[in-house]
């Protein structure tokens, strides 16, 4: 102990190790879990959670109050402001939540509803996998898009039709995903063991095979994520968002439609744009990152345990 | 040959999927089946309600609905849009063929783009001008496509004014088009290639690392020509695939730029249609869009089969 502490006094300057010794919290290792990701992702996507979860510091005022409309950027207004006298920049950092949340809960349902399909048809096998697949194939083949354009003009717009209706459309390639790995797991050791054992097989579907999809369907959830972004946005520019709830695609779509675009405020249109293209992004990047990850454990064999 | 049923079955599936949605979602969304199929903007009065409800069987059950629904559609009929006073399918038709010329034309300069560049950054994936093609590559993937159709406009022709704002021509020829049709294309080209270029990079860095590369450089081939010659040929196998998949995607990608460069496509006509609650064209516009993405994926088999020869061969 003495020695230790003699070596970290002539080395003050290691502050790592120090905190490793005095703390009991070894930074190296965290840094080392962090370099396996993309760290630039990781840093965007960290500053618009913040934002999202805390949009009352950053934002210089509420974002209903009202000033005077059409105001260029000034150092009261950051952004200026738009058409109905609200302060662009606080509207931006409140847009970050409703956008984020519309992405995350509509992945969760396609990835829970992509999870059962691919996980009970890569499984029991046989015709039920046929079955399943030849759905999934089905839906895979009809255009998102206009079917949700068509859904949203019947549906009154409201943000939770619109995360049901993207959740529910975006399970395909999940279930794909989870199936072929599923298929890879049921010859597994541990699950043939699991099985000799007698254990029933929802059993075995939560407690063996699960796990082990973990790592395959992070990457899936984040892209499910960002796609679910870029379509809710694309659906707000139609008018289909809900408007009530301001996120960063209804404030592109209002500028566009009322007058920002036509009086040359650049100041309205490219942030939210800019924004959104930037969260898509680190959330994207965080995904790749894990099927990076991922590419390699296989060639080490990780997987082949 | 079990492949080919299993695929026409899947196809005739999805066929049959489509035109059921299509039947079924003005009958059981909320509200009034004959405003839904009429349009909610357009104002009748109770008595005129009844008598379309007759006129369009609404009254009688299900599934004679259903077949009626089904002969009118082998008539082209696609019903009646009463805002803009016209047959749907006659709408559509007029608007249609320019969506597909300038989809079809983006898509193709997207592939091409896409495919070349992700093979060269895929074959040298370190140097630092790939890595930074990747980068910008990965940013346009992730820019919904008409914040980048905004941008276009904005820049090059608001503030440099090359470019006219709106409209496919000014005079029908072949220039004036080209000039118009310009900016629209090379944003829809670039979100295209944006989405080829990953998974060209990924297949090819994939590829090269197999033996017949090997074996090819051990011959003594340059790299251009290992690339050209024999990795391209099977990297670009998944190419074929996502087109077809991605069709549907562009589809609605450039549906969103029409609108923003004021094109008068399917995009500006289904925009319309929102805004006026025009259900009947919605409905057109959907089965129309769906049945051209279906036919895209049934040409991407076929073309599979002739670029694949592992495929036609029976195993």
């Amino acid at each position: 102990m003495m020695q230790r502490e003699v070596y970290l006094q002539k080395n003050t300057r290691q502050w790592k190790d120090f905190i490793a010794n005095y703390l009991d919290l070894d930074v190296r290792k965290y840094k080392r879990a962090l370099k396996k990701f993309n760290r630039g992702g990781l840093f965007l996507f960290a500053f618009f959670l913040i934002l999202a979860l805390f949009p009352s510091l950053f934002a210089p005022y509420s974002p209903t109050e009202r000033f005077i409309s059409y105001e260029a950027p000034s150092t009261v207004h950051l952004l200026g402001t738009n058409d109905i006298g609200n302060d662009i920049l606080s509207e931006l950092i409140y847009g970050a939540r409703i956008s984020m949340m519309v992405g995350f809960a509509s992945a969760c349902i396609s990835t829970l509803i992509g999870l059962m399909i691919g996980l009970c048809s890569g499984y029991f096998r046989g015709t039920l996998d046929e079955l399943l697949m030849g759905f999934t194939d089905v839906v895979l083949t009809i255009p998102k898009i206009p079917l949700i354009i068509i859904l949203g003009a019947f549906l009154h717009p409201s943000i939770w039709t619109l995360i049901l209706v993207l959740g529910l459309l975006s399970w395909e390639s999940i279930a794909r995903v989870v199936r072929s790995k599923t298929l890879q797991l049921r010859e597994s050791g541990y699950v043939k063991s699991a099985r000799c054992m007698g254990f029933s097989s929802f059993h075995i579907m939560i407690s063996d095979i699960f796990p082990n999809l973990i790592h395959v369907l992070l990457p899936k959830f984040m892209l499910a994520t960002a796609s679910a972004m870029i379509s809710e946005t694309s659906l707000s520019f139609l008018g289909l968002g809900d408007i009530s709830m301001k996120s960063w695609g209804i404030m592109l779509s209002f500028a566009f439609s009322r007058g920002g675009f036509i009086r040359d405020m650049w100041w309205w249109y490219i942030p939210p744009g800019i924004c959104i293209t930037l969260c898509v992004m680190s959330i994207a990047l965080i995904g790749f990152g894990f099927e990076g990850r991922e590419k390699e454990n296989e060639k080490r064999g990780v997987d082949a345990e | 040959m079990r492949k080919v049923v299993k695929k026409t079955l899947r196809y005739a599936a999805s066929f049959l999927l489509i035109v059921t949605l299509n039947f079924a979602l003005p009958r059981l969304m909320p509200g009034d089946p004959v405003k839904n199929l009429i349009g909610e903007d357009v104002y009748v009065s109770e008595a005129v309600m009844e008598e379309l409800r007759i006129e369009m069987g609404l009254n009688r059950p299900l599934y004679e609905q259903f077949t009626a629904y089904i002969g009118d559609l082998l008539m082209f009929d696609l019903g009646y849009s009463y805002h803009l006073h016209s047959p749907v399918a006659e709408v559509l038709r007029e608007r249609i063929g320019w969506t597909l010329l300038f989809v079809g034309v983006s898509v193709l300069l997207g592939a091409a783009l896409g495919t070349l560049l992700g093979a060269y950054a895929g074959w040298k994936p370190e140097t630092k001008a790939n890595r930074l093609l990747c980068y910008g590559f990965i940013t346009l993937s992730c820019t919904p496509p008409y914040f980048l159709a905004l941008l276009c406009l904005h820049i090059f022709a608001f503030k440099l004014g090359l470019f006219p704002f709106k409209g496919f021509y000014d005079v029908p020829t072949l220039g004036s088009v080209m000039h118009h049709m310009f900016l629209p294309v090379t944003v829809m080209a670039l979100f295209s290639a944006s989405r080829n270029f990953l998974i060209m990079r990924g297949s090819v860095i994939q590829e090269k690392g197999q033996l017949y590369a090997l074996y090819a450089r051990a011959k003594g081939l340059y790299d251009i020509s290992i690339l050209f010659r024999h990795v391209i040929k099977n990297a670009s196998l998944p190419i074929i695939t996502l087109l077809a998949l991605d069709f549907g995607f562009l589809f609605s990608g450039a549906l969103f730029t029409e609108i923003v460069f004021s094109l008068n496509g399917m995009g500006t006509l289904i925009y319309d249609a929102i805004m006026g609650k025009d259900y009947p064209v919605l409905q057109g516009a959907f089965l129309v869009i769906a049945l051209t993405v279906l036919l895209a994926n049934m040409l991407a088999d076929l073309l599979y089969a002739i670029a694949d020869p592992r495929v036609r061969r029976p195993t």
